[in-house]
């Protein structure tokens, strides 16, 4: 068995694959920033805390308050619960969707690929947020969570394409022909056989679908058809624009709960291509 | 190759925008030659969808000799912003509720009988030169000799008469209620016009006097149904200080008529030369123009404005809190259908239990006043029965909350820290306004957490607009925030909005909690057949309203929206405050406003050095 | 090549279909009364509310069944008829979209060619060594990472309000009326840079890294170690890995256009730059079905169009599409 070895090997170039550490790590820290946070702060996130109203970042308030005086720091680690919340439930969504039709369609081949592969090509030319916002104003009640089941609906198309490709080339493997020679049924070959062989990719699609979920739910918060309850990074940049943050210098306001959203989503990209150095040897080299 | 096509691509695109741009309608002297027939009526089957026109038959329109500028001198126009909501889409003056994206239709373009002041509560008259009841039932009314309509014709009796006539014939036509209880208008002379009543109801007569548009008969006579009640009418003829120039997305134009008879017959101008209307798609846009000095006067809601005021970056009317005058009142509507709401004495608690100070110091920073518990205006003030108010008002005290509560079998059964109703079932309520307004969205989060603490269950939510109307006027709401009674001459505008009947399925204008009481409908009702010159029966009238409302508490007013202004007067000065030295008008935009004083104030600026 | 088209034509068309069904379903199916806010919005005086509701709910054609009002979009549709708008009453739809379509191609056009051109060209340049792949890398990855709205915002902010060279707001100066004049023209620009620039700096490092990702891997593919082992010049190398690694491109600048339609919506509302994505947001608030569905409709056409013609494209400079193999693409 090669397995182990192999393992190995995957573990000595991820550990020294700097795009992969710097990613992981950036990743990491605002991951444990969003269960920690709430414990350096006393304050829920809509509270009036400060009666100054807006003030600049403090040793009392790390990230300074809004125009009513609520804690932006509160605010914002709140929000990163929302963000990483979308991420998982709506990347994955979008990626275990975009996996079974892929997988489906190139595998069988076919009548069955060529239904789902219309399909697919179809969503994938509407553009989703036009979609998004339509479904989200029709929506009486939002939030996160419904949110990242319709960004997860939405996203899967590329993701089926790839896959299907994907299996296209591994169900022409010899490895995979030996299997069905051997009699094993459809699902027990592509559990057993092809999935495995494509874990590393679906990884990296994973994290993809993660970070355009996190984007989607930004852009979806901005334009205020977010959750209506709670707080995200998308809706405190909404706020802050909406209260004038630009004109009377609350910079403190609408910087941080952007560059969260810049630091994760580019952070988890730096990881998909250093995951793909790791796993593609060719890529090593440079 | 790649290169060149690019740049070929380029500017093809921009020469298209350029194009795009200066498409659009301009306004052109053109000679009318199309015959008007002269009286022409066109019966449209209404069970045919409705064409709606967009070609206006072509007017003659008085536009100054000189071409049209390509950039506005600044020292000679006024910009404006806060009123509209929307990209300008019609110039119809009965077309009210688009108002608001085309403000100044009525009041610049086309005028009213009457103007109204709300500071002092005086109607002026305006195209009119007086108007007086000879009898119970018989309005006169005398128009001034000299007016002209912005294309030269003279503005006669026939217009107004012409006017009125159209609500009778079309009840699509806003103030087609008035036919309910008017009988016949009348030319007498070329400049006298008799009204002749029924059932006159004196105060919403005189609320229509400075509201109906006065449009001119030879120009709308030729029109069809739907032209009249929903028609575009581009190029408007009016009467009014102001034409029409020019609009875009975000713009309405207006340049001033020098003809208008106002300058003649009441001695006033405008000192803008030109009006630019600016329709900013969020309030922030407002706020950066204000603070550039890029707008002389922003009717928007702007966050912060004590900040700026006090920065010395934009005036506002009062120097201190609360800055602005008070425009409407945000009444807390109950939905007396649904128990508790149901028991007077749990909406009476619940007065006593919602934190108004919190709403005016926190979620507006100051910029309101908490209302008086009868919900009447500061300008209405005189019909506010002070012993009323004294003997059954409210204010913030969660103690005199959880008596009254107590006393009427509210307890905390269970334990949660909330009350039961006495039948033991749970109190759970939600309090709602629309998502996105930002403002009352802080509002009812404070309601819903003072009620809390007084051990009222309330939870505040922030439904889609859609669905927070449909909830409103089908009745299936808790408790939500309204304010569609704005400033007015009248009390009985503010109580024809809590107190509308009959209760109907939808109840579209007021009185959404549906509070069904045949006596306070009678009060309602002799206070709209008491003439307006009776202050006295005004008053009594009044308090027997005031009286019920506050014992029975179907709803509770809280606080007062501001008359939302913030001027600079980096190119124009002399706004009116109130500092003694400057004008006592109102210094507003907004649509209905125009004639309340907006365009007085017009005639008052001048140039800053 | 003939089946080529055909079958893009024929997705193309059942997309339409489909896209103008759901269109057509969605906005139908909201809650609410679209008439009823309208009219709730004249507050003033609504006496006459009940009459008007009835009147408006016949003239927006509300009143008949559902299938009905199905058909009759369609007719009306190819009639080219999109219908009133509720929310610019009494201004037909088409007549608004067509105002606002002339500044979302003056946005999106340049933003999408030049970041895809300009993106490219570094892409290829960062792969060319470590230390500019080290520079350019990770500026592509922070751009493409970056919100287009918080962006927009920055430098809104930092060009707009702190070094108050750039208005931030509306397609041209409200001192000025329409005119072909270079200051007019002059103003347009300027009004049209900030947008422009957002859109154009968060896709450019989406392509740039894209190209260098691609680049690498041609050149680590076995035709290119075949031909550095054949003594080729570098040079020659580098532009056929830059000749095959264009291709995913393309078809990626495809697959990229609803993405970028939705960075123009989030610009232009933070510009307040008056194109569709604009207006379609202002529909979605006033509940304006027949605005909502042209400017989805316009969105999906514009889209299609641009796939179709990026097809065109692909063929000219994929060879092996036009000696009749299939594109794998769409």
């Amino acid at each position: 068995m090669t397995e182990p070895k192999k393992k190995n090997e995957f573990l000595y170039f991820a550990l020294r694959n700097n795009k992969l550490r710097i990613g992981l790590t950036v990743v990491f820290f605002f991951l444990v920033l969003t269960f920690v946070g709430p414990q350096f702060t006393d304050y829920t996130p809509y509270a009036y805390v400060n009666p100054m109203g807006a003030q600049p970042p403090s040793s009392e308030h790390w990230f300074g308050t809004t125009m009513f005086g609520q804690d932006v720091f509160t605010q914002f680690v709140f929000g990163l619960q929302a963000t990483f919340l979308v991420g998982i439930v709506g990347g994955g969504l979008g990626t275990l969707i975009g996996v079974v039709v892929g997988f489906v369609a190139g595998y069988r081949g076919g009548i069955v690929d060529e239904i789902l592969s219309t399909i697919t090509n179809i969503v994938l030319v509407i553009p989703t947020l036009a979609i998004l916002l339509i479904i989200a104003a029709y929506l009486e009640v939002r939030g996160v969570f419904t949110e990242s089941i319709f960004i997860g609906c939405t996203a899967w198309p590329w993701t089926a394409r790839a896959v299907r490709a994907q299996t296209f080339s591994l169900r022409s493997r010899e490895f995979v022909d030996l299997a069905r020679l051997s009699g094993m049924n459809t699902w027990k070959i592509i559990f057993q056989e092809v999935a495995p062989n494509m874990m590393s990719y679906l990884l990296l699609v994973f994290i993809l679908q993660f970070g355009g979920a996190i984007l989607n739910a930004a852009t979806l918060d901005f334009i205020g058809l977010g959750p209506m309850e709670g707080i995200s990074l998308g809706m405190m940049m909404q706020y802050a624009v909406l209260w004038g943050a630009l004109h009377l210098g609350h910079w403190w306001w609408f910087v941080p709960p952007g560059a969260a959203i810049m630091a994760i989503v580019g952070a988890l990209y730096v990881t998909n291509v250093g995951l793909d150095e790791v796993f593609n040897p060719k890529l090593r080299e440079m | 190759m790649r290169k060149s096509i690019l740049f070929f691509t380029s500017l093809l695109v921009a020469l298209s925008l350029v194009l795009a741009a200066c498409a659009t309608p301009t306004p052109q002297v053109i000679e009318r030659t199309v015959e008007v027939p002269v009286q022409q009526t066109v019966e449209v089957p209404v069970e045919v969808p409705v064409e709606v026109p967009v070609e206006v038959p072509v007017e003659v329109t008085a536009v100054p000799a000189e071409a049209p500028t390509a950039t506005y001198a600044r020292g000679e126009t006024l910009y404006v912003s806060g009123a509209a909501w929307g990209p300008p889409s019609t110039w119809n003056p009965f077309v009210t509720w688009a108002h608001a994206n085309t403000t100044g239709i009525v009041g610049n373009v086309y005028e009213t009988l009457f103007t109204f002041d709300p500071l002092t509560g005086d109607l002026t008259p305006w195209l009119a030169e007086s108007g007086e009841w000879s009898d119970s039932t018989t309005y006169d009314l005398k128009l001034r000799e000299g007016i002209e309509w912005s294309d030269g014709t003279p503005l006669t009796a026939a217009d107004v008469v012409f006017t009125f006539e159209l609500g009778e014939q079309y009840a699509a036509l806003w103030f087609s209620p008035v036919w309910n209880y008017l009988d016949s208008v009348t030319a007498v002379g070329d400049y006298d016009v008799q009204f002749t009543f029924t059932d006159p109801l004196y105060q919403e007569w005189s609320n229509n006097l400075y509201n109906i548009a006065i449009v001119p008969q030879h120009l709308w006579e030729g029109k069809t149904e739907e032209e009249i009640t929903s028609g575009a009418n581009e190029n408007p003829v009016g009467s009014g200080a102001y034409l029409y120039e020019s609009h875009a997305e975000d713009r309405n134009v207006w340049v001033r008529n020098e003809n208008w008879w106002g300058t003649k017959l009441l001695g006033l101008t405008p000192a803008p030369k030109r009006i630019v209307d600016i329709r900013t798609a969020s309030n922030n846009i407002a706020l950066g123009m204000v603070v550039k000095g890029e707008l002389d006067l922003s009717n928007n809601f702007l966050p912060g404005i004590a900040e700026l005021s006090k920065k010395g970056y934009v005036d506002t009317y009062f120097a201190e809190a609360p800055y602005m005058l008070s425009a409407n009142t945000a009444v807390l509507f109950l939905n007396t259908t649904k128990p508790p709401m149901d028991d007077p004495a749990f909406r009476r608690a619940l007065a006593f239990a919602i934190n108004v100070d919190d709403i005016v110091n926190v979620a507006y920073a100051g910029l309101v006043r908490a209302a008086n518990p009868t919900g009447l205006l500061p300008s209405l003030e005189k019909y506010v029965d002070q012993d009323v108010v004294a003997r059954l008002g409210y204010s913030y005290d969660p103690a005199q909350a959880q008596q009254i509560l107590a006393d009427a079998g509210y307890a905390d059964v269970d334990g949660d820290g909330f009350v039961e109703a006495p039948d033991g079932s749970k109190v759970e309520l939600e309090v709602t306004c629309p998502f996105g307004w930002t403002d009352w969205m802080e509002a009812i989060n404070v309601i819903a957490s003072s009620a809390q603490g007084a051990g009222i269950n309330i939870k505040a939510a922030t439904p889609d607009y859609g669905a927070w109307n449909t909830a409103l006027t089908s009745g299936t709401f808790d408790m939500t925030l309204n304010n569609w009674a704005g400033m007015s001459n009248t009390p009985w505008t503010l109580y024809n909005l809590l107190f509308r009947h009959p209760i109907q399925e939808t109840m579209g204008s007021g009185n959404f909690g549906r509070y069904d009481n045949q006596e306070m409908f009678d009060l309602v009702d002799a206070l709209a057949r008491v003439p307006v010159d009776d202050e006295a029966g005004m008053k009594a009238a009044c308090a027997d309203i005031q009286e019920l409302m506050l014992t029975d508490m179907p709803m509770i007013p809280l606080w007062y929206n501001g008359l939302w202004a913030q001027f600079s007067n980096a190119v124009w000065t002399n706004w009116p405050t109130e500092a003694a030295d400057t004008p006592d008008t109102l210094p507003a935009t907004w649509a209905g406003y125009w004639q309340m004083g907006g365009l007085l104030t017009l005639t008052t600026l001048e140039l800053a050095e | 090549m003939r089946r080529y088209f055909g079958r893009k034509l024929f997705i193309y068309a059942l997309t339409f279909f489909l896209a103008a069904t759901i269109d057509w379903m969605i906005p139908r199916f909201m809650p609410g009364d679209p008439v009823q806010n309208m009219l709730s919005r004249a507050a003033l005086h609504a006496e006459a509310a009940e009459v008007m509701h009835g009147y408006y709910t016949r003239a927006f054609g509300l009143d008949v069944p559902v299938w009905q009002q199905y058909i009759n979009f369609w007719i009306a549709l190819f009639h080219g008829d999109l219908g009133t708008s509720v929310y610019l009453f009494p201004q037909p739809v088409l007549q608004i979209i067509m105002r606002a379509v002339p500044y979302d191609i003056f946005l999106l056009l340049p933003a999408i060619l030049l970041s895809w051109l300009a993106g490219n060209k570094f892409g290829a340049f960062a792969a060319r060594s470590k230390w500019l792949d080290n520079t350019i890398s990770p500026l592509g990855y922070i751009l493409t990472a970056t919100p287009y709205m918080w962006l927009g915002i920055l430098l809104a902010w930092f060009f707009g309000i702190v070094l108050g060279i750039f208005p931030i707001a509306g397609a041209y100066s409200f001192t000025m009326r329409p005119h072909l004049s270079w200051a007019f023209v002059g103003n347009l620009l300027k009004h049209w840079f900030l947008p422009f620039a957002s859109l154009f700096l968060v896709k450019f490092g989406g392509w740039a890294i894209g190209m260098r990702n691609m680049i690498i891997y041609e050149l680590e593919a076995d035709y290119s170690h075949y031909l550095e082992a054949l003594g080729a010049p570098r040079k020659l190398v580098r532009q056929y890995a830059y000749r095959n690694a264009i291709l995913p491109q393309i078809t990626g600048l495809g697959l990229d256009l609803g993405v970028v339609v939705a960075g123009a919506l989030v610009t232009e509302v933070v510009f307040s730059y008056p194109g569709i994505g604009y207006l379609i947001l202002a529909a979605i608030q006033n509940q304006d079905y027949f605005l909502i569905q042209g400017c989805f409709l316009f969105i999906i056409i514009g889209v299609l169009l641009a796939n179709f013609i990026i097809d065109i494209v692909y063929v000219i400079v994929d060879p092996r599409t036009r000696t009749g193999m299939q594109g794998e693409t769409v």
